[in-house]
């Protein structure tokens, strides 16, 4: 997933950050609410994590103003607001989840994941592909001939196929998903990554459409 | 006595009392009056009835040829005779007395005028050159008893009017009073969180600096509650970042080192930050719950807050807690902040204190919230103990120690009391419970 971090302290952020891109995902740092912006003009994010005192403003006026767009990202704050009233406040300004700091980073690997699967339509972190059966919680694919081991590039564009069954995704989509915002993208690095996947998942896994992008198919 | 420890009381005890005092002065100086009034009027009387006999005996005793002694005056009619006489000669021989004279009164007199003895008032007078001498004698109890009957028909009145006056002063003190009585009242009711103004209008002017003062200090309380709120919450607003940075990067170090003691002090350090932040966490929530003001803005349902606070405990401790919420709104004056921080303290200390067996979290619809766990009795020695800071019980107090004694905070904070019982049935069991409306 592409995740845009909002967060003003570099520690905290940079921690979240290198936690998220370890579990696959690609987190995009922004530590003013003027820069976070800027961001979501340009890409499209799976999920937003929003610190709420940001030196530029609040995180909840920008919640807001995000529902009021009608944007349906699903966003998950992160703030040292511990009170239960503002944490009604915060989901009932439209947010996904809520945690308090400080948080375990493994709980919040599992929350994120959470978010995404109910975005996804698919709360079940187990999901059964053919002789595959994979579980998204702990990134693992079991195959008729065992545990299949994935990188974390071939396992973020798998995942962007997962999450939209029967849906085309296109090149730029998944590009999006595993380069980083200010990352130097070459032309053919999909298509090797697809090649993988097919050889180790099986050749229909990935179904390609020429001009209009890939497809999640049945090995 | 109760009556004297009020205002109203002692006003009321206090002008009867004086009123009493001044009458029996008045009584008393009235008496003296009294008594000279009444002796000077016996005493003409007295003196007026021997110098009319005088005259009378004298003419009897010279045309009298019956020289043998003194001479009893027989009553027309029989009576008691109230002034009695004697008529002596030159050389004091009784010459004539009336018929129930007492000589033995007489035999004491010398010389003309009053002289009072022990019993009698007498006047003596003398006619015809002292050949003849009439002593008339009125015994003082007539006097006495004319000056108490005087005297007791002045206080009878006091009898009277003294109920009728320690009414009437308290009816008059009651209703003078009564603008006092409405400022205490306004204090009285005001809850230990209402720190809002008091507003009485029509107040007497002696009554308005206290309410004055009373409104100052309030605002002063009010401030400096509110600056120590803001600062609890701003210090666990400040210490929570750093804190959760230091975690997260001590994580991402733990989980990026290779195998080997220096990973080992990675998870070291990582357990140790965990445990500064719950306990920083306490302490800000020991803080807040100590300072009061545990009152909302007005009155809260606690089951929608009640069900957030289950909810996180559900990602923690699946299927430990058994929650019996009522499915009516309960409305609690208590802050649904501090109801989260009361809950969430109650629901941990039993999970971390009780065995494994699951934890019963129960709201019923008349605001009662309690929390049982299963765990061997609790000695009444040491279930007193529980709610003071730092107290841990049984061999799994791997508590932070704060938590019992924060819910009791919040609950005294609220005007009400943290009900610790153990063993809660079959001899086993721990249960914590308040009522929050």
């Amino acid at each position: 997933m592409r995740i845009l971090l909002i967060e003003d302290d570099p520690g905290l952020g940079g921690a979240v950050r290198d936690q998220i891109a370890a579990e696959g995902h690609m987190p995009d740092l922004a530590p003013t609410l003027a820069y976070a912006r800027d961001l979501l003009a340009t890409m499209p994010y799976d999920l937003i994590l929003l610190d709420l005192g940001l030196p530029d403003g609040r995180g909840i006026d920008f919640l807001r103003a995000l529902r009021a767009k009608g944007s349906v990202t699903p966003v998950m704050i992160l703030t040292a607001h511990d009170r239960i009233t503002e944490r009604i406040e915060g989901l009932n300004a439209g947010a996904d989840d809520y945690m308090v700091k400080p948080f375990d980073l493994a709980e919040l690997s599992a929350r994120i994941a959470a978010v995404a699967r109910r975005y996804a339509g698919n709360p079940n972190p187990l999901i059964t592909l053919g002789a595959l059966e994979i579980d998204l919680a702990a990134h693992a694919i079991h195959g008729p001939q065992g545990q299949i081991d994935l990188s974390q590039r071939e396992w973020i564009i798998f995942e962007a196929l997962l999450q939209r069954p029967g849906q085309i995704v296109s090149k730029s989509q998944i590009e999006d998903q595993i380069y980083a915002f200010d990352s130097e993208v070459e032309s053919n690095t999909i298509e090797v990554y697809v090649s993988r996947l097919r050889k180790k998942l099986g050749k229909d896994v990935v179904q390609t459409l020429r001009g209009l992008g890939y497809r999640l198919g049945t090995p | 006595m109760k009556v004297l420890h009020s205002l109203r009381g002692q006003i009321a005890v206090g002008v009867s009392v004086m009123l009493v005092v001044l009458w029996l002065l008045a009584v008393l100086g009235s008496g003296f009056v009294i008594k000279d009034e009444i002796d000077e009027s016996f005493d003409a009387a007295l003196q007026e009835t021997g110098e009319r006999i005088l005259p009378l005996a004298v003419v009897e005793l010279i045309g009298s040829d019956d020289a043998t002694g003194a001479k009893r005056i027989l009553p027309i009619a029989q009576h008691d005779e109230k002034i009695t006489y004697v008529i002596r000669d030159g050389q004091g021989q009784v010459l004539m007395y009336s018929h129930d004279a007492d000589l033995r009164v007489f035999d004491t007199v010398k010389g003309q005028g009053f002289v009072t003895t022990a019993d009698h008032r007498v006047f003596s007078r003398s006619a015809v050159s002292g050949q003849y001498t009439i002593q008339v004698a009125e015994p003082l109890t007539h006097r006495q008893t004319a000056l108490r009957e005087t005297v007791l028909a002045m206080l009878v009145p006091l009898g009277v009017l003294l109920p009728l006056t320690l009414f009437g002063v308290a009816l008059w003190v009651s209703r003078a009073l009564r603008p006092l009585a409405h400022l205490s009242v306004a204090l009285r009711v005001k809850g230990a969180d209402d720190l809002t103004p008091l507003k009485l209008p029509n107040l007497r002017s002696e009554l308005v600096p206290i309410q004055h003062a009373a409104n100052r200090l309030m605002a002063r309380l009010s401030r400096t509650l509110e600056a120590e709120r803001a600062f609890a919450a701003n210090a666990a607003h400040e210490l929570r970042t750093p804190i959760a940075a230091t975690l997260a990067q001590t994580q991402r170090l733990v989980a990026e080192s290779p195998q080997g003691p220096l990973r080992q002090r990675a998870v070291t350090v990582e357990a140790e930050l965990k445990r500064l932040a719950r306990l920083a966490e306490k302490l800000m929530q020991l803080a807040r719950a100590e300072g009061g003001a545990m009152l909302g803005q007005g009155p809260a349902d606690l089951v929608p807050i009640l069900q957030m606070v289950l909810a996180d405990f559900a990602r923690s401790a699946s299927g430990r807690i058994v929650a019996d919420l009522p499915k009516v709104p309960v409305p609690s004056r208590l802050d649904p902040d501090a109801f989260a921080v009361l809950a969430r303290n109650m629901i941990e200390n039993a999970l971390v204190h009780g065995t494994d067996r699951p934890v019963t979290v129960t709201l019923d619809a008349e605001g009662t919230f309690a929390v049982t766990n299963d765990c061997d009795t609790i000695p009444i020695e040491v279930l007193s103990t529980l709610t003071m800071r730092f107290e841990r019980a049984g061999a799994q107090g791997s508590g932070s120690g704060l938590g019992l004694a924060i819910a009791a905070g919040i609950a005294r904070g609220l005007g009400t009391d943290l009900v610790l019982r153990s063993p809660v049935a079959e001899g086993r069991g721990f249960a914590v419970a308040l009522k929050l409306t």
